[in-house]
């Protein structure tokens, strides 16, 4: 990762800070310092599986966890903040639900990051709002600002879902994989791009609102 | 406690898979010829296409994490635009390790001195210059590339010779 895209994970954490202020409703205790724990702790499980599939090795260049030069496993990443966050939060899994809104809101940051990069043009396009790279005469697609829109209206529409056990953060996941499935074609990408963790995200999500209720219905009537 | 213990041991053999993954065989590669910025540029000048020219060394961490886009991209789009390697402040046993173990499979120069990198104008490494047919130079790369990067500069330099 450069400096550069360190400056979008900031702001894709300070999106996520002001979520936590704008959805405040039900939020657990100190939601600012689990969101930050857990993206740091995404940040360094994406890296060591970073490091490991580029055959580094860890333990002889321990710096280079911390000086992130060779980039972050983005699939890695997101299940250790899962995972983090739900240890910060003793396996309560509500509280994925309350924060669904915040963390939506957070990769809408993250993707407007782009704005601090030099990096939001995508696929060449005729239309009016294109732009195009310093120096060129292709204008393209502003595409991560595309997915930005897209995350932040889901990020609004999360928030007025009902409170159903897994619904909010079951549509967070699955809108999210939706909005990044959309935009990948305008993205200039040599391999087309992550796709099948997007349908993976996808699946899940709607796994998790069918789950959720059910969850819920037997945590009710299960004896104690 | 044991708990803990299998999870540092879990840590501990992944990354002990990754000193272990890396390859001896050398696959009896031949020296990289060595090249002064003068010759270089005469190069490039006689290149009629598009040329992508990576400055990379084997001790640089991050040309690892880039080298298998570069892969990607030279087979994708190795018929129409020419992709040099130059590897920088290396030794040879060094840069042909690294070569047999990425497999990059387009020319690669030795510069001892760094020279090709100071003459363009490139900081740090790795280096990624694009080229336009002819050896006129479009945009420097510092750092470390992504597949956006990439991409992006492929398809401005496809504009140039269309």
């Amino acid at each position: 990762m450069e400096f550069t895209l360190l400056w979008a994970a900031l702001t894709g954490v300070a999106f996520a800070w002001a979520g936590t202020k704008l959805w405040s409703e039900r939020l657990p205790d100190h939601p600012t310092d689990r969101i930050i724990g857990a993206a740091a702790a995404g940040l360094a499980v994406g890296r060591l599986v970073a490091m490991m599939t580029q055959v580094i090795n860890p333990l002889l260049h321990p710096l280079d966890i911390l000086l992130v030069r060779g980039g972050v496993h983005s699939g890695a990443a997101t299940v250790g903040a899962v995972v983090a966050y739900l240890w910060a939060s003793k396996w309560t899994i509500e509280f994925l639900d309350a924060t669904a809104p915040a963390a939506l809101f957070g990769l809408a940051g993250w993707h407007a990051g782009c704005l601090w990069r030099g990096a939001c043009l995508g696929t060449a396009s005729d239309l009016p709002w294109a732009r195009a790279e310093p120096g060129s005469l292709i204008s393209r697609h502003p595409v991560e600002l595309y997915a930005a829109v897209g995350l932040a209206t889901a990020a609004w529409l999360v928030s007025r879902m009902p409170w159903r056990l897994l619904t909010r953060a079951g549509a967070a996941l699955g809108l999210a994989g939706i909005i990044r499935l959309l935009t990948e074609p305008l993205r200039p990408s040599l391999t087309g791009g992550p796709v099948g963790w997007y349908i993976a995200a996808i699946a899940v999500g709607g796994l998790a609102i069918w789950l959720g209720p059910r969850l819920a219905s037997q945590r009710i009537t299960a004896p104690t | 406690m044991l708990k803990r213990s299998i999870v540092l041991m879990v840590i501990l053999t992944a990354c002990g898979g990754a000193i272990a993954a890396g390859p001896d065989d050398l696959g009896g590669r031949e020296d990289l010829p060595e090249i002064s910025s003068e010759e270089f540029e005469a190069h490039l000048a006689g290149i009629d296409r598009p040329t992508v020219v990576n400055v990379w060394a084997s001790w640089c961490l991050p040309c690892r994490a880039e080298a298998p886009l570069l892969n990607t991209a030279s087979s994708q789009y190795g018929d129409e635009i020419e992709f040099i390697g130059v590897d920088v402040q290396d030794n040879q046993k060094g840069a042909k390790k690294f070569l047999a173990e990425f497999g990059l499979d387009f020319d690669h120069f030795f510069d001892r001195n760094r020279e090709i990198p100071n003459f363009y104008g490139g900081i740090g490494t790795p280096i990624t210059f694009f080229f336009g047919p002819n050896g006129e130079l479009v945009n420097t790369h510092n750092g470390i590339l992504d597949e956006r990067t990439l991409a992006l500069n492929i398809d401005e330099l496809l504009s140039l010779s269309s």
